[in-house]
């Protein structure tokens, strides 16, 4: 058969046909209707029951059906997660559900970060600035589904449950209209995009992460992870690399490394609970609870070894100085001397082994994890003493660190991080107890007047924090710094953590020191 | 056959089927529109039509005709609207099979094409070999047992010999001889209780309990049945069956009471049952929890409400959805492909047909002379409704999924060959008994006689 149609005119030819169909199905409806009379079944006898009854049942029950389908087909808008789900796994082009135009995303100050265009009549979702927000805002794509906030948040960005008359009102022009793009609800989030911008570009080419959140009200003003990925173009490679160099992880909520010295903030907490106001011997040979195990030692043993000098070693020195100086020594003996037990409480208490939600909906939840600290045999005191100075069976994430420095700087309360704006600050626990917290102050404060921070000491703000140089079985030392900043009134806790980079005092410390200047031109702190 | 029977020739006959004429043209008309949105799409997609695709139409259009002519031919006096519902309802499912593809083979024609015309055409003869009251036999004397005996047999040889895919047993290829249980059980069971119906009927004094004695054959049998079901996992046909048993007591009895027992003991039943079979206690969830596992257990079902959902009120147009996301597409969710491209009213013109042929068979069972008649009517009526129901509204998430076809419309030899029967036998008995009409004389009902007609009716029912 040799015949052609014009392209051009299907579409018209189209809907002529099927208006034609359902015309000709009523006519065939009302015919049969109308037929009822002519083709009575005369022959028959008068019925010994009627049948009326069973026939209003049947009616009434695929009626039913009809109804309940209705909620699905017609005003399926009003089931945020039957949206959410065919936003995520639906993969019909013309589904009215990739055509919502959904809500932006901004930062606090209304930068947008996520927006919604149409472009030819495909809705297309656009990041501005995608991989510096790539780990929070995620992603929205037909295919591939969604990540972060986007998955999350995605009832609200669709517009939300319908919430009154005037929505419904609305749904049913949308219906008869067939104008399924409603525009979903804006969600600003507490992001500072300028801040996260430059927190992005100096992890420029490097490995790590970086938090920085207000203590007193929860809000993160930053959350970075290195490497990012480009929202805007999601391809399968992505989700196939799952190595150490992923960049789909998001190494500040979900990545655990050991924390290296930032861990002695925790000890010196567990110390001070418990009341201790005295003094430890600290040999430069070091310290081990066995023969059999290598003996920890002090970094400035090691220093002076590669200079082909000896090391005297800190000698009696109290807890403000070990703390300043960061001595392994020192904080190994304070491990094992409050024991197992003790430890276990005090991580407990700070939350480890945890999840902590930021934003919970029907349709999933933003959490953050905050650490693995492994339950040890209670015999093994070397193990005990290893987790004591952040290395061994104690793994921690970036934002859980920046969460106890900002319950150190918010006088011992943590408050649950959040990202979204609009949700009210709510307190999470207290992690050690005011005075405790406020002792711990002073020490960070010290280690950046004249221990190992001392080298971001500036006079243009006070900061208080503390390095970490964590030793890894990958290679160089993570690089670590965990504090917060004006020491007197804290304003932004921060966690920086840069993948083996080296000593925190070289690498992580004066990227904080950065951020946290720039924190000050951008008005966050004053 | 040729013999008059009754005072009806066949010019009067042309003249008393003129409605139902009429009305298949129509349903013609109708479907062929369907083709040739069809034939576009794929035209304009870059496929290519030739002389194959045009068959399912034409054939639909000569088997309508065929029917028709045979009816006409064999005086046939019965309903003519149940005949042009089950005509358009598949006739749409030619439709909606071509568009899945169910058609397509290498230049020759495919089996699946052929079941519409020869479905049509076997209801035709059934309706055309039972009518005059010859259905009568089918219920009769020790015929019952046979179908008993038959059922459940065949249910044991499936056991013995089926092989199993996706849950369900099968026979050769993905043929379920189980289906024809639908009809030969009805059959057993509206012969037991119109034999039986005053002693069914009669239920203690007092304490309304039903009388256990005269339920105990059937009671027995139900039994036997339950078991061979649920270790083949068939739970909607035992669903079907059941609820089909249970209406038929009631009605050849007059006891309310057997709804009510009957209700009590499905539901502790579907309990049990669904602790006993894995995948009941999933679909449940999937039903009660859609979002709990949205791409899991409620994938399925999501999915082919997302296919809904994308037809919106009048669809996207035949041939211009994307089935191929909805799972099983051409059997159980053929629904939720009409809905997808003939949109809600697409769905509602279709349910408007059931309820057209569900209506009319019941107006015919009540209407019936004998007691056997009204029950094998009201049976089969019950069965192919709550067959409709339990698939679309499984479809529809409104109740959990059964795994069964929809009737006239889905893929699936069996189910499809079944519902023609079972509409054949409907439409024998709305043909009546072949007495004169009441203005001529007084009718005196005339039992068949056994013999001629039980032998044929054996070579069209047991097929």
């Amino acid at each position: 058969m040799t015949y052609s149609l014009d392209p051009e005119l299907w579409p018209l030819i189209r809907v002529a046909l099927h208006v034609g169909f359902f015309f000709t199905a009523a006519y065939l409806l009302r015919s049969i209707f109308n037929a009822r009379q002519a083709t009575e079944l005369r022959h028959l006898p008068r019925a010994k029951w009627s049948a009326r009854v069973p026939i209003v049942l049947l009616a009434l029950l695929f009626t039913g059906i009809l109804v309940y389908q209705a909620t699905w087909q017609l005003i399926g808008a009003s089931r945020p997660q039957f949206i959410a789900f065919m936003q995520l796994h639906d993969r019909r082009e013309l589904n009215p559900a990739h055509r919502i135009m959904r809500g932006r995303i901004l930062d606090h100050r209304g930068e947008v970060l996520a927006y919604s265009e149409e472009i030819l009549g495909q809705v297309y979702r656009l990041y501005p600035d995608g991989p510096a927000f790539a780990h929070v805002v995620g992603y929205s794509h037909p295919w591939f589904g969604a990540s972060g906030m986007e998955s999350v948040a995605n009832v609200r960005l669709n517009g939300g449950a319908p919430d009154g008359l005037g929505d419904w009102r609305k749904l049913g022009r949308q219906l008869v209209t067939q104008d399924k793009r409603p525009r979903g609800q804006d969600l600003t989030l507490t992001l500072d995009a300028e801040l996260q911008r430059t927190a992005f570009g100096l992890l420029e080419g490097k490995k790590g992460a970086i938090v920085l959140l207000q203590p007193d009200n929860g809000a993160i003003r930053t959350l970075v992870s290195a490497p990012s990925y480009d929202p805007n173009r999601i391809t399968p490679a992505l989700f196939q690399d799952s190595g150490p160099s992923a960049a789909l992880l998001n190494r500040a909520t979900q990545g655990l490394y050991p924390p290296g010295s930032s861990f002695k903030i925790l000890l010196a907490a567990l110390a001070l609970e418990k009341g201790f106001s005295g003094t430890l011997e600290c040999p430069a040979d070091g310290f081990t609870t066995s023969t059999r195990y290598r003996k920890i030692r002090d970094h400035d043993y090691y220093t002076a070894r590669k200079s082909g000098s000896t090391w005297a070693g800190h000698g009696r020195i109290d807890l403000g100085t070990a703390f300043a100086r960061s001595s392994n020594v020192f904080f190994a003996q304070l491990g094992v001397r409050y024991g197992h037990d003790a430890f276990y409480a005090m991580t407990e208490r700070m939350q480890l082994n945890r999840r902590i939600v930021l934003h919970e909906t029907p349709y999933g939840a933003w959490s953050m994890r905050t650490g693995e600290i492994r339950r040890l045999d209670p015999s093994d005191q070397y193990g005990l003493a290893q987790m004591s100075i952040g290395q061994g069976a104690a793994l921690v994430t970036p934002a859980h660190m920046a969460l106890i420095a900002s319950a150190v700087g918010n006088r011992g309360l943590a408050v649950r991080p959040r990202l979204i704006e609009t949700d009210e600050p709510a307190p999470l626990a207290y992690f050690m107890s005011t005075s405790v917290a406020e002792r711990i102050s002073v020490m960070l404060r010290q280690v950046v007047i004249s221990g190992t921070g001392r080298g971001i000491d500036t006079p243009r703000l006070a900061i208080a924090g503390k390095t970490g140089t964590a030793e890894n079985p990958h290679g160089a030392s993570h690089s670590w710094f965990v504090g917060f900043a004006p020491a007197h009134r804290p304003q932004l806790a921060v966690a920086v953590l840069v993948e083996h980079g080296g000593y925190g005092s070289a690498t992580a410390a004066p990227i904080a020191r950065d951020l946290l200047l720039r924190a000050v031109d951008l008005g966050l702190i004053e | 056959m040729s013999r008059a029977n009754g005072p009806i020739d066949i010019a009067d006959a042309w003249d008393l089927r003129a409605p139902e004429r009429a009305l298949l043209a129509w349903c013609v008309v109708c479907i062929a529109l369907g083709f040739v949105m069809l034939w576009g799409s794929t035209h304009v997609g870059g496929g290519v039509i030739d002389g194959l695709d045009l068959l399912p139409l034409g054939l639909y259009a000569l088997s309508l005709l065929t029917l028709h002519l045979l009816l006409v031919a064999a005086r046939f006096r019965g309903d003519q609207l149940i005949l042009v519902a089950v005509a358009f309802l598949s006739g749409f499912g030619m439709l909606a099979q071509y568009r899945m593809g169910s058609f397509e083979t290498e230049g020759t024609i495919s089996l699946n094409l052929l079941l519409f015309p020869i479905g049509l055409i076997l209801m035709g003869a059934i309706a055309i070999v039972l009518m005059r009251g010859r259905y009568q036999m089918l219920a009769q004397g020790h015929w019952i047992w046979v179908w008993a005996v038959l059922s459940l047999g065949l249910l044991a040889v499936l056991l013995m010999f089926g092989q199993r895919f996706r849950g369900g047993v099968y026979a050769a290829g993905l043929v379920t001889p189980s289906e024809i249980l639908k009809v030969t059980i009805v059959l057993f069971v509206a012969g037991f209780v119109a034999r039986n119906a005053k002693s069914l009927g009669a239920w203690g004094k007092g304490l309304p309990l039903p009388p256990w004695r005269a339920l105990l054959p059937l009671a027995g049998f139900w039994l036997v049945l339950a078991g061979l079901l649920v270790v083949q996992r068939d739970l909607g046909l035992f669903i079907i069956l059941s609820i089909a048993m249970l209406t038929m007591l009631f009605v050849g009895t007059g006891r309310a009471g057997y709804l009510f027992f009957g209700g009590i003991g499905a539901v502790a039943l579907a309990g049990a049952v669904l602790k006993v079979l894995p995948h009941g206690e999933r679909r449940v969830t999937a039903w009660l929890e859609p979002f709990r596992d949205p791409t899991g257990g409620s994938w399925q079902i999501l999915q082919g409400l997302s296919g809904m959902y994308s037809g919106g009120l009048w669809g996207e147009g035949f041939g211009r959805g994307s089935p191929q996301y909805t799972p099983i597409a051409q059997s159980d969710f053929i629904y939720s492909v009409i809905g997808e491209e003939l949109g809600f009213a697409g769905c509602t013109i279709v349910i408007v047909f059931f309820l057209i042929l569900f209506g009319r068979s019941l107006l015919v069972a009540s209407r019936a002379r004998d007691a056997d008649g009204r029950l094998v009517g009201i049976g089969l009526v019950t069965v192919l409704a709550t067959q409709t129901f339990l698939n679309i509204g499984g479809v529809t998430k409104f109740v959990p999924l059964t795994g069964l076809p929809l009737p006239f419309i889905s893929h699936g030899g069996s189910s499809l060959i079944t519902g023609f029967i079972a509409v054949g036998i409907l439409l024998a008995i709305s043909d009546g008994q072949p007495a004169a009409p009441p203005r001529n004389r007084m009718s005196t009902q005339t039992k068949g006689v056994p013999g001629k007609g039980a032998r044929r009716s054996r070579g069209s029912a047991a097929e």
